[in-house]
């Protein structure tokens, strides 16, 4: 597990508003490139921000990532 | 012979819509009750006639992400400007309506860095960083309509661990406090963040609070014992939710041995809203 890429892909998905429409549109190809676990990458193609967050994704990051946070109200 | 004229600590989402949708009609009427306590202090403030104002906070993984992460920076040159998110939701959000760009205190960030590197504290310095939330709602809250004065931001790891020790935090402050009195000017200090929420940083966890641990802290800061909070640890800092309050551990150290006056405390589910004040 890298806590660094996981972190990354996060910044760039809440910063990069083209790859966060990729993501939405097809996740498993937009982190294709990404350096990720096969645990990792499971959750971030099922969106499971719970599970990222578990396997060392940043709280603020996984919570207001726009369109795929958990939009402040969880 | 400077001056630090005004001290004083707060939360730092300060926004009625955020509360409403992540607590319901309570966590509006608490958070507006918590902006309407900082508004007063702002009249404080103003009266003082502070020539800068200091914003120690910490950045959410907006300004410096994954390529650096300093454990205090001073944020240095003209101006800054705030964060900008597209789409922004959440804490973010609470950025949208306020203005895109502050004076900074050139001289004043200048000299805290310049002297305090020379004083041993290994400082970051930005010309670029943003500021997000964490800096700007508490000063848009705490002055509303009224000039801002050229602000000071300085960045404290808070989240990213190994963060700095509670300790040295309180020490750079002093240093903070050496400086100003050397200057010519009032300055003014707040720091902002906790009280306790989103403990272990756990997603499952957010919610909960410590409010036994916040009022310990806000006992010993009424009594002006500042020594026993020196030896607070990540562990304790991070257990509890209260990885904010490595800022206040440094207005501490500029204000020590000032006791605080609490000006609100409102317990909420997902946090303890705080305003507290200094005796000066």
């Amino acid at each position: 597990m890298s806590r660094y890429a996981i972190n990354s892909l996060l910044y760039h998905l809440k910063k990069d508003p083209d790859l966060r429409a990729r993501f939405i549109k097809h996740p498993s190809a937009a982190i294709a490139d990404a350096d990720l676990s096969d645990e990792e990458r499971a959750a971030f193609i099922a969106g499971d921000m719970r599970k990222i967050n578990e396997l060392g994704g940043y709280l603020h990051l996984v919570m207001s990532i726009p369109k795929i946070g958990t939009h402040g109200g969880h | 012979m400077g001056e630090i004229v005004f001290g004083g600590a707060m939360s730092h989402v300060l926004d009625p819509d955020y509360y409403q949708a992540a607590c319901g009609d309570l966590g509006r009427q608490k958070v507006v009750e918590a902006m309407d306590a900082i508004g007063k202090m702002g009249d404080r403030f103003v009266e003082r006639k502070p020539d800068a104002l200091i914003v120690v906070a910490d950045d959410h993984m907006n300004a410096f992400s994954f390529n650096c992460v300093p454990a205090i920076c001073v944020r240095i040159g003209k101006k800054v400007q705030r964060m900008m998110q597209d789409n922004a939701e959440a804490f973010d959000k609470v950025l949208d309506h306020m203005a895109p760009e502050y004076a900074l205190h050139e001289e004043l960030g200048n000299s805290i860095l310049e002297q305090g590197v020379k004083n041993g504290f290994d400082l970051a310095l930005s010309w670029e960083a943003p500021i997000d939330h964490a800096f700007l709602s508490p000063v848009n809250t705490l002055l509303g309509r009224r000039t801002i004065p050229p602000l000071v931001p300085i960045f404290v790891n808070a989240f990213i661990a190994p963060q700095p020790t509670a300790r040295r935090c309180f020490q750079f402050g002093q240093h903070i406090a050496g400086v100003v009195a050397k200057s010519p000017w009032a300055v003014g200090i707040i720091a902002t963040g906790g009280l306790s929420h989103f403990p272990e940083l756990l997603l499952g966890r957010v919610g909960e609070t410590d409010t036994v641990f916040d009022r310990k802290l806000i006992h010993l800061m009424e009594r002006g014992e500042h020594e026993p909070l020196l030896d607070l640890t990540a562990d304790e800092l991070h257990k509890t939710g209260s990885h904010e309050f490595l800022n206040w551990m440094v207005l501490l150290g500029a204000i020590t041995p000032a006791r605080a006056e609490v000006r609100y405390f409102g317990e909420l589910p997902r946090i303890n809203l705080a305003a507290v004040e200094w005796r000066l």
